[in-house]
């Protein structure tokens, strides 16, 4: 039967790939801001800091950042599922009630999020018990998707597993090859999470401080994990070395650095672009390897290549637009005129009301 | 058959009937309720009304909770949960669609952001800046529909994109525009709903009354073009799926019959409402709301079950056969397809023909149609699924394999006889042997119907037509059961004949 063959690629896999690897960035940006700024938070709080202005303020940001995490991993997970079909699929299945468990995690999360948040701005006080659901929650949803992502890199093992039990109940048994990198990846959190508490408390000494230690501590534990995860790849690391993603490796790792210069100094722009730069060469670096093992088992290269540059073209501008337009909505709430605050009903007649 | 398969226990049918109603119920409210917002704060703002201002404060909170996390994650989950239940239609929509998605997304960054600053904005923005920030957020949100609406409506009725394969022609597909204008409709039904739920909760009085009267003339609104888009809906889709649906399909016709019920309700408890503005129970708009999220629950039903036996009408079957690859399953058999084995060749053939649409005993359950049956009749009714009640997709694999499947399914089900199980016998027995003998055909009532054929019939003519019914040539299978059940099963068809001359 002559129907179309759904087996392609609607644009070259480098610009697939390319907007895969950066929206995952902004994901992780937004994810670690939330992520590492709720351990950050439990962390003070357990130091009996629960009522402390700074802390009570980023708590109120949290089901912001939580918004902009999902929104922001959505996109990447479209271009993944695009590019890398069969295996993330295959994996998921074999943990699906997992893999579907993760959406009550997050609605779990978020709730508790807003339920903290509304409750610091009512009584001035953090919610422990909800940061802590919230938190648990962020664990789940980190070690699935670790678990998960694993194991899509192993089409053997899924078909090893799935062999012994089709409920969905299976859990990636190969902690070896998720664990260093989910510890990595948590570590890496608290460092972006420690570089927004110094950012947003920059004036604040000790708040500052605060910051500056869990960006220092975390990336310097992050490095170990992170090196230590390296070694784990043994198989594969001699390959991974024979390619540019060796010297990307390289330069995130200065970039890293570098961006620790200058939140010294306190010239966060500089700072914070070099840590995002930094974030989207190891977000390179794990694709590579993700190839790597995967090899000749699954290629995305081996789809046809089909461009639909129309509906491509009509996304681009989309997305510019959308970026103008947020741009414009979040100039219009933290730059323009406000209302006077605490009498929004005044500030409506005097602006709106009959003449 | 690339994939593994997902054997869960609740059926593929039920959960994505759970996730997909309670998203579709948040996310339609969370694009009217956007305009309701905004129009309202508009007109209160022009009218200086500090407590319809107020009003709007508190519902805005509500929205932000229920359409930000709900509506939003509920999204996430269908994402989800295609992936696990049919994989290869969603690798499909995906390589077909991407842009569409991209393009969705593109709004979906607009709209949360705007949904956030909106919420947050209510004491620190000024009129002209809060009521901008609203607007792009209804814009946002309605945009994200014109998009997905495009890929939704596209799996029913792909059109000529069979034929092209053009991204712009089965987006814009035959029932596109009347979908959108429905599914516009039901956006504004949906926030006068929610918004009557919150209204219900202010003491009785004067500005209740008013806030009652206001959002109701909303639901009114939306169901009245509601009604409209469900009906040019109906007409827009093409005459080979509905006459069959009307033929042979009971449930998407029983969930469209059950969905205009519905929404007669919905417009009765609006009405009564509006009657008892003043002093409105929650009760009242309480009831109303479980209405409004039955009549999207069977509204979906309808829509799903409609593409029977596909998943994307002409291209890939409920089960996840492409249709595109018919040929080679006929010539090699479904076995040699299948990536992903556990082991045991007949459930790998019963879980990739079967078990996505029907488990053994919960969701569809194959044992009230298989006990008191046998392994011949099984795989007899395996071979020709196509002809049987429901629109099922072909089988499509060897003789062998049907076999197998009917191994495994017998091996689960009870295999007693059919007497026994009902513990009937003689006329009692008849119609419960029919049932499970022709009735998966032949639906008394409707086209299928043969019972004028047995007018006037004797037993011994019954009989003989039994003994031949495999080569009649309809895809019957021989009747194998029990003597005891045969005469029963005779008798009844006798009595059914008799009713027809009369």
């Amino acid at each position: 039967m002559n129907l179309p063959n759904y087996e392609f690629l609607s644009a070259p896999l480098w610009l697939v790939t390319a907007l895969h690897l950066l929206t995952l960035t902004l994901h992780f940006a937004a994810m670690n801001f939330l992520f590492g700024g709720l351990i950050i938070v439990l962390h003070a709080g357990l130091r009996k800091r629960w009522d402390d202005p700074t802390l009570v303020k980023f708590v109120r940001l949290f089901p912001a950042a939580m918004a902009a995490t999902v929104t922001l991993g959505v996109a990447p997970l479209l271009f993944l599922q695009m590019t890398f079909p069969k295996p993330v699929y295959s994996a998921a299945i074999v943990s699906g009630w997992f893999w579907l468990g993760v959406i009550g995690a997050v609605i779990i999360t978020y709730y508790a999020l807003y339920w903290c948040s509304l409750r610091s701005e009512r009584t001035g006080r953090i919610s422990r018990s909800a940061l802590l659901l919230a938190v648990a929650g962020l664990v789940y949803v980190s070690v699935v998707y670790s678990s998960v992502f694993a194991m899509a890199e192993r089409p053997g093992l899924i078909h090893e597993l799935y062999a012994k039990n089709q409920s969905g109940l299976v859990f990636n048994p190969a902690t070896g090859d998720y664990a260093l990198r989910w510890l990595h990846m948590v570590l890496g959190a608290v460092t972006v999470g420690g570089f927004f508490v110094g950012m947003l408390g920059r004036n604040e000494t000790v708040t500052f401080q605060t910051g500056k230690a869990y960006f220092v501590g975390g990336m310097a534990l992050a490095s170990v994990a992170g090196i230590a995860y390296l070694m784990t790849l043994q198989p594969i690391l001699a390959q991974l070395m024979q390619t540019p993603a060796s010297w990307v490796l390289l330069v995130a790792i200065l970039l890293s650095l570098g961006s620790l210069h200058f939140f010294f100094k306190k010239i966060f722009c500089m700072s914070g672009t070099m840590l995002f730069v930094s974030m989207l060469g190891m977000v390179y670096v794990r694709h590579i390897v993700r190839l790597l093992r995967l090899g000749d088992q699954f290629r995305p290269d081996s789809f046809r290549i089909a461009p639909q540059w129309g509906p491509f073209a009509l996304f681009l501008a989309c997305f510019v637009i959308a970026l103008v337009v947020v741009a414009y909505m979040l100039w219009l709430f933290f730059g323009a005129k406000r209302a006077e605050r605490g009498d929004i009903m005044q500030s409506v007649s005097q602006e709106t009301g009959p003449r | 058959m690339n994939y593994p398969f997902w054997d869960e226990p609740i059926g593929y049918g039920m959960l994505m009937g759970l996730i997909a109603v309670l998203h579709v119920f948040i996310s339609h409210f969370a694009i009217g309720g956007g305009l309701f917002l905004v129009v309202t704060e508009q007109q209160a703002r022009r009218a200086n009304d500090q407590p319809m201002l107020g009003f709007l404060m508190k519902l805005s909170r509500f929205f932000a909770l229920t359409t930000l996390v709900l509506g939003a994650l509920t999204g996430v989950a269908i994402w989800f949960i295609i992936g696990l239940l049919n994989p290869v239609a969603t690798e499909a929509l995906i390589h077909n669609y991407v842009w569409g998605w991209a393009i969705e997304w593109t709004f979906f960054v607009v709209e949360i952001t705007a949904a956030l600053l909106y919420y947050y904005g209510w004491q620190r923005l000024t009129a002209t800046a809060h009521l901008a920030i609203g607007w792009i957020y209804f814009a946002a949100a309605w945009l994200s529909l014109v998009i997905i609406n495009g890929i939704i409506t596209f799996m029913l009725t792909p059109g000529q994109w069979l034929a092209n394969g053009e991204f712009w022609t089965g987006f814009f597909n035959p029932t596109y525009w009347p979908s959108l204008v429905m599914r516009t409709g039901v956006c504004v039904m949906l926030a006068g709903l929610y918004a009557l739920l919150v209204a219900a909760r202010y003491e009785a009085g004067q500005f209740k009354k008013r806030l009652v009267l206001q959002v109701t003339t909303w639901g009114l609104l939306g169901l009245a073009i509601t009604a409209v888009g469900e009906m040019w809906y109906w007409r827009a889709i093409p005459s080979a799926i509905t006459t069959k649906a009307l033929q042979i399909m009971p449930i998407p016709m029983e969930a469209l019959h059950t969905s205009v019920w519905l929404a007669a309700a919905i417009g009765a408890l609006l009405v009564a409402a509006r009657a008892m503005a003043r002093r409105m129970p929650v009760f009242v708009a309480g009831i109303a709301m479980l209405t409004g999220l039955a009549w999207f629950g069977a509204f979906e039903m309808f829509r799903e079950a409609l593409r029977k036996p596909y998943v994307i009408t002409g291209y890939i079957y409920g089960n996840g056969v492409e249709v595109a690859l018919t040929d080679r399953y006929k010539k090699e058999g479904y076995a040699a397809q299948i990536n992903y084995k556990t082991g045991d060749e007949s459930a790998d053939l019963f879980l990739h023909s079967c078990r996505s649409c029907h488990t053994i005993d919960g969701y569809h359950a194959l044992r009230t149609a298989f006990d008191g049956t046998d392994r011949k009749f099984i795989a007899e009714i395996v071979s020709n699924a196509h002809l049987l009640k429901g629109n099922m997709p072909p089988f499509l694999g060897t003789t062998a394999e049907a076999d197998k499947i009917a191994g495994y399914i017998y091996a689960r089900v009870d295999q007693r006889p059919l007497a026994e199980i009902c513990r009937a016998e003689g006329v009692d027995l008849g119609p419960k042997a029919y049932a499970v003998r022709c009735a998966n055909c032949h639906i008394p009532g409707t086209a299928s119907d043969k019972s004028k054929s047995f007018a006037g019939q004797s037993a011994d003519d019954l009989n003989t037509l039994l003994d031949n019914a495999a080569s009649l040539g309809e895809g019957m299978p021989d009747y194998t059961g029990p003597p005891a059940e045969r005469a029963a099963l005779v008798a009844y068809m006798q009595g059914l004949g008799k009713q027809v001359k009369k």
